[in-house]
């Protein structure tokens, strides 16, 4: 199923972001902290930074994933995360926001 | 050279880890359960990564990473200290928090042979390792014989500088020492190579220090290639910060070094150079343990799966970070860092027998041309039938026309991306 998905976006990234996309229901948790845990390395330990860049740990996963696509629309202005956004699938936001907001 | 049993391997991680309060308990509480060994070689970005995040995920493996240096001194951001914007303490860290926060048993030696059929690594110190499942994590070695003249004595004279320690102390201070007009000679190498922005993001930070203090200076880069990572960004911020002060000779144009003097202090490629200053990077290779365990291919690097970075030479070993064939992605310290985290959760997966999601990848790289003028390049990678494949449509370097304020918090994130990459590794 993850497959199809991958494919699937990879063909049609309008449509998905458009369509709103699956649920995340349908990334497995696995798929979903693989995804994620490539965003600490700038965010910091389990979304902790220690600098200059916004820290994700305390935030909300409908916070984190509206800010994601609102960064992928460009309805808010970044640097470099509407680039790192425009790589992931609504469904697969809204997977690795939760992922991130479980983390204590 | 004697067999270790378990018992032995015991003693050795209580030895190893006697400094430490946490990290030989969950090494050995680990072991003594009949838990899973794991041994990573090499503790940078890729090894250090991996080893944090197995225990992390299931304190129950007992992870040994092998490391012959004490503290670790990080090529991302040496170019910094080559500019004066920070110093060599900036760079170093160390492994306490992988030995007392994550009870990683580390151990300060070298690996001498890997031995895939016994599953079992040899130490300098005389030890020998079982493992389960090894990582092997080296860097890059040079293929010093590329250019005539040039070899590990001659980076005495001509530092390479493409290992950060002694070699970056020593470029800089032959920075300090030259005399105002000299040209220094920064020569990249051909692909691949590690840290693709690297050469170019030092010609930047030398000629911030030279426009300071030695403002006749020129930086000549003589290249082996047509074109080069973030090249239009480069290109332009040394237009706006530093005029006149750059020239880039293309391969094609006779940028390639063919063979350095190190008595004369000059450099052939097309023409010969004299130079104040000589940078000389030579063609890279995996480290040199990956090749003599038998884990590269022709090319010099190791071919491995592109989920679980396991060689398809050797099972059970896994290769990580430059030294892997990793298919788009970049031998950066973030690739490293992002194919340390797959790695981890695909070897806890095996030894559960569950699966390990489907895998991802991200590369985020920053140079920084001047110290308020920040560049990034990103990418995301998910595996398709042509391996790591980057996801097309994302990704990509900083906008070609932005503002100084742009420019400005690009250069403010590339040190909160250090602070950060640095702090999920060793911090």
């Amino acid at each position: 199923m993850a497959y199809h998905v991958r494919q699937w976006f990879l063909l049609f990234p309008i449509l998905m972001t458009g369509a709103g996309g699956i649920s995340a229901a349908d990334i497995s948790p696995a798929t979903a902290a693989n995804m994620a845990r490539n965003c600490f390395g700038c965010h910091g330990p389990d979304g902790r930074s220690p600098g200059a860049i916004p820290a994700l740990n305390g935030k909300s996963a409908e916070f984190i994933a509206q800010s994601f696509k609102d960064f992928r629309s460009g309805e808010r202005p970044s640097t470099v995360m509407g680039r790192h956004a425009k790589g992931y699938s609504d469904a697969e936001v809204n997977a690795l926001a939760k992922y991130i907001s479980s983390l204590k | 050279m004697s067999k270790l049993t378990r018992r032995d391997f015991l003693k050795l991680a209580a030895v190893a880890g006697a400094a430490s309060a946490l990290g030989p308990v969950g090494a050995l509480a680990a072991a003594a359960k009949g838990g899973k060994q794991v041994v990573v070689v090499g503790g940078g970005f890729g090894g250090a990564t991996c080893a944090r995040h197995i225990r992390r995920a299931d304190p129950g493996i007992a992870v040994t990473l092998i490391e012959p240096s004490k503290q670790f001194i990080t090529c991302p951001f040496s170019n910094t200290v080559l500019g004066g914007l920070h110093k060599m303490a900036d760079i170093t860290r160390n492994y306490d928090t992988l030995r007392n926060k994550f009870g990683v048993n580390v151990v300060h030696d070298v690996v001498t042979t890997i031995d895939p059929a016994k599953s079992m690594i040899s130490l300098k110190g005389g030890q020998s390792l079982k493992y389960d499942r090894l990582v092997v994590a080296p860097g890059i070695d040079f293929k010093w014989e590329a250019i005539a003249g040039y070899s590990e004595k001659a980076s005495l004279v001509m530092p390479h500088s493409w290992k950060a320690g002694p070699q970056t102390v020593l470029l800089r201070q032959q920075l300090e020492s030259m005399k105002n007009g000299g040209v220094v000679v920064v020569a990249p190498p051909p692909n691949p190579f590690r840290c693709p922005p690297g050469p170019y993001e030092r010609a930047s930070m030398i000629a911030h220090y030279l426009k300071q203090h030695k403002p006749k200076s020129k930086i000549l880069i003589l290249d082996a290639k047509d074109k080069f990572s973030k090249q239009g960004l480069f290109q332009a911020g040394w237009e706006k910060l530093y005029p006149g002060m750059i020239e880039w000779v293309a391969g094609s144009k006779g940028g390639t070094v063919v063979s350095v003097d190190t008595r004369r202090m000059t450099v052939q490629a097309a023409d010969k150079h004299k130079a104040a200053v000589a940078n000389i990077i030579p063609p890279q290779k995996a480290g040199a343990i990956a090749a003599s365990a038998g884990l590269t291919d022709a090319s010099g690097w190791c071919p491995v799966d592109p989920k679980t970075f396991e060689s398809t030479i050797h099972p059970g070993i896994h290769v990580i970070g430059d030294a892997s064939i990793a298919g788009a992605l970049p031998k950066s310290g973030y690739a490293a860092y992002s194919e340390a985290l797959m790695c981890a959760a695909s070897i806890v997966a095996i030894f559960k027998g569950e699966h390990p999601g489907d895998a991802s990848f991200v590369n985020t790289c920053y140079s920084l041309v001047g110290p308020k003028y920040g560049i990034s390049v990103a990418g995301v990678y998910r595996i398709t039938d042509k391996g790591i494949s980057e996801i097309e449509g994302a990704g990509g370097v900083s906008p070609k026309e932005a503002d100084e304020a742009f420019r400005e918090s690009e250069a403010r994130y590339a040190q909160g991306w250090y602070d950060s990459l640095t702090a999920d590794v060793w911090g």
